[in-house]
């Protein structure tokens, strides 16, 4: 019984005992019906919030990464070669849409679908060849794209099974055909089968910025750059014309990418002591991910090579390790030194380096 | 009757980016006019606002206030996600 609460009668005992942010945990990594019914539940949740005029606060999220079962994804063995499915959503918003280009076929000579299929490739590439891991549940799941999303459409996003590009409007974007976006939302994929991250606040932030470190990771591969040769733009060139403004992040500099009178100044802090506190964009998870994702700039920049060397590894088992859904950025910084540690060994200097990473960024581990 | 939507969020996370609409149902085409008052009915929205909306990134959030006659606007906030997609197909040929 759960009187406490106050709960009418008939109810769920779940409702009452199953505190909110378990529930939201639950919601994302349940199978069907029990994400079915956690999202039931928070919906009885926030309803009943809404007719208190005292409302009990939930608990404080876990502190301990353990409480979670994990998701990790053991390299897999025997992997091969990704499964393509590029779509035409034809300017309308059901998707996937027709399908217009499999695995496996002849270029279609259309840029856009000829350019989510090379680049789900190349995002493919990364994590198989480097990580050692079966597309983006780890278990060889089709690729699933979907391009002309919509109608002057200014997005792109990961639906939980699939990718979709608008064109943009010509104006504010011209495109999100890009190797950066495809492999930041192809890395939304992965980060929701390696466990989740809740996508607001933090958690969210820590999201956005893993998502953008595999989409600049995939793009520097591609590019067989060295970490000192990169940009470290997410986006480069897929802001309109009259834009002013390189892309729509920067890793290097956050809060540089664009100065506009139309979309004003890039709001991205690259310390803790301007970590943006807004209600808005689910509490800032596009502005805030640029602290995380210059300590990863600056440990790449300390350690030099490839990007998607030693750093991506370390992101990535990290990412493996981490199983705290609400994850904040001093435990994701922690899981790092973990798995640093694992892989280059403690005390190293790649360990150091990284340490020195997130402190100059305000976080210390 | 009046609809306003707004939008915000979605891979950029630029707001100036985000579409604006106001649109003035009156004014449109009788087929129009049927199709956006069956699918802005507060009603209806109400309904959507508690369909399951998963934690999925970058998408946009809409706010759509409703105005009928001189009664009291209604405001409803939506995931893109909890849009059915011929709705959204509405939102872009409006």
């Amino acid at each position: 019984m759960c009187l406490s609460l106050g709960c009418s009668s008939p109810h769920n005992p779940l409702n009452c005992i199953v505190p909110p942010h378990m529930l939201r945990v639950m919601a994302l990594r349940g199978d069907d019906k029990t994400a079915r019914m956690a999202r039931s539940l928070l919906k009885q949740n926030a309803a009943l919030r809404d007719e208190r005029a005292e409302h009990v606060s939930p608990p404080p999220p876990a502190q301990d990464g353990g409480t979670f079962a994990p998701h990790a994804v053991s390299p897999a063995e025997g992997l091969c070669c990704p499964d393509r499915r590029i779509h035409d959503g034809d300017g309308k918003a059901a998707l996937p849409g027709r399908l217009v280009r499999a695995e496996g076929d002849d270029a279609t000579g259309d840029a856009d679908v000829d350019l989510a299929y090379d680049g789900a490739g190349q995002v493919f590439s990364l994590f198989a060849d480097e990580y050692g891991r079966n597309s983006l549940d780890g278990a060889g799941m089709p690729l699933i794209a979907t391009v002309r999303h919509r109608r002057n459409y200014n997005n792109a996003f990961w639906n939980g099974d699939q990718m979709a590009y608008g064109t943009g409007d010509g104006e504010v974007f011209r495109t999100f055909l890009e190797l950066s976006v495809i492999g930041h939302e192809m890395a939304h994929g992965v980060i929701q089968h390696s466990g989740g991250l809740i996508y607001e606040n933090q958690s969210g932030a820590l999201n956005e910025s893993i998502a953008d470190v595999f989409g600049a990771l995939s793009l520097q591969r591609s590019l067989g750059q060295q970490i000192h040769d990169a940009d470290w733009l997410v986006g480069r060139g897929i802001l309109g014309p009259g834009i002013n403004g390189v892309a729509l992040r920067s890793m290097k500099a956050p809060g540089t990418a664009y100065a506009d009178d139309l979309l004003g100044q890039d709001p991205q802090p690259w310390h803790m002591d301007h970590f943006v506190t807004t209600t808005e964009d689910n509490g800032g998870v596009h502005i805030n991910s640029g602290i995380p994702n210059h300590a990863f700039y600056l440990f790449c920049n300390y350690i030099g090579g490839k990007s998607w060397e030693l750093p991506g590894q370390v992101w990535y088992r990290a990412l493996q390790q981490l199983n705290n859904p609400m994850a904040s950025f001093q435990q994701w910084a922690d899981q790092t030194m973990d798995a640093v540690t694992a892989i280059a060994g403690r005390g190293t200097i790649e360990a150091v380096l990284l340490r020195r990473a997130w402190k100059l960024v305000g976080i210390a581990i | 009757m009046i609809i306003d939507i707004t939008a915000q969020g979605g891979f950029g996370g630029i707001t100036a980016a985000a579409m604006k609409k106001t649109i003035d149902v009156d004014q449109q085409p009788r087929q129009m006019q049927q199709e956006l008052c069956d699918a802005f009915e507060p009603r209806e929205l109400q309904r959507l606002t508690r369909t399951p909306c998963p934690d999925c990134a970058d998408r946009l959030t809409y706010r759509i206030t409703v105005t009928e006659g001189q009664e009291n606007p209604q405001v409803f906030t939506l995931r893109e996600d909890q849009l059915p997609p011929e709705m959204l197909d509405l939102i872009d040929q409006m």
